[in-house]
């Protein structure tokens, strides 16, 4: 009998941690909120408005943007059939080279915020894959359909796709990747993004 | 007596074979399979096929590689059964959109192949999937820019 007493702390407390752990692992949708809110904190606090704070601001939103994104995931599905083709030493040369691209694209749209809304609209999830649908609403009233797929990797949901209007941001680069490579080489490839993203 | 026969029997055979012709012809642009089917099937869940009809090709580089089964809803949104050949392997991380011939042309599939090891099964589902809009390419390079 008063073995019953520690053993019920004991489960009670072995409960009580599971719950913890089991919310601690963020829903897609919580963590895509997150990472929004994150973002626009930064964007919007006046102390990072001067322009001499820019790379500072720069630094990090790619902070919050890292976290979020599985960078590596991303890009073997851009190179999708290529991307087996490639050595270890290709692929380590390549993820970064991608990420920076993507960020160097998006962070002058990022930057350019000014008071859009962001409208969560649901997810759906099965298994570990999930998709989050979120809403832009412009300050005219425009309607931008946002969806994100992420894949959980251990307790984290990441990123590994963007649909804009219907459009997937991984289709698009697969298509794009995969003309570029058929046509010349991966080499070439690799020269075209270095320039791109040195441009920027 | 022997030439009247030859006549008729020539007859005959051209009509046997205009027959045969016929029914080869109604079969193939009826799109029924007679042997019953040799491929297997996958499905992908789309928020919007824009009108895409059962029957429509599917197509891998541009190349036609299958068709679409059977077009359903399922929640609200359309459940596109694809009908491929056997020995086509779909990555796990291949991406189905729906796409338009032209720009008011008929709608059919594509699939651009993905590089996971990871094979779907017959009877699967392919989870990346790009719902049907106009003008679609045009509208990728102006959001994620043209490299």
């Amino acid at each position: 009998m008063p073995l019953t007493f520690p053993i019920r702390t004991i489960l009670s407390l072995v409960f009580i941690l599971s719950m913890a752990v089991s919310s601690w692992a963020a829903e897609p949708m919580e963590a895509i909120k997150q990472t929004t809110d994150k973002i626009l904190s930064i964007v919007t606090n006046p102390a990072l408005k001067p322009p001499s704070k820019t790379a500072e601001k720069d630094k990090l939103i790619r902070q919050a943007v890292d976290e979020r994104f599985d960078w590596e995931e991303m890009t073997r599905r851009s190179l999708a059939t290529h991307w087996a083709k490639r050595t270890p030493e290709e692929r380590k040369e390549f993820v970064p080279l991608f990420s920076d691209l993507l960020e160097r694209t998006y962070m002058k749209k990022v930057e350019d915020y000014s008071g859009e809304k962001v409208l969560y609209e649901g997810e759906t999830k099965e298994g570990d894959y999930a998709a989050v649908k979120v809403k832009i609403v412009t300050k005219k009233d425009k309607d931008i359909p946002v969806e994100y797929r992420l894949k959980k990797e251990g307790n984290n949901w990441l990123i590994y796709d963007v649909s804009i209007l219907g459009v997937s941001l991984v289709n698009n680069y697969r298509t794009q990747f995969n003309s570029i490579i058929s046509q010349s080489s991966y080499e070439n490839l690799v020269k075209r993004l270095k320039e791109k993203v040195e441009l920027k | 007596m022997m030439k009247k026969f030859d006549l008729e029997l020539a007859v005959g055979l051209f009509i046997v074979a205009g027959i045969v012709c016929l029914g080869y012809l109604s079969i193939k642009l009826g799109k029924m399979e007679i042997m019953g089917e040799r491929g297997y099937e996958i499905y992908g869940v789309f928020s919007n096929v824009g009108g895409l009809k059962v029957g429509a090709s599917v197509e891998i580089a541009g190349v036609n590689v299958g068709r679409v089964k059977n077009i359903g809803l399922k929640d609200y949104q359309a459940n596109v059964v694809l009908s491929l050949p056997k020995g086509l392997q779909i990555q796990e991380d291949a991406i189905v959109s729906v796409k338009t011939k032209g720009l008011v042309g008929e709608k059919y599939i594509d699939i651009t192949p993905g590089g996971s090891e990871k094979i779907i099964q017959p009877g699967g589902r392919i989870r990346e999937t790009q719902a049907a809009i106009d003008l679609e390419g045009l509208i990728s390079k102006f959001i994620f820019g043209k490299l």
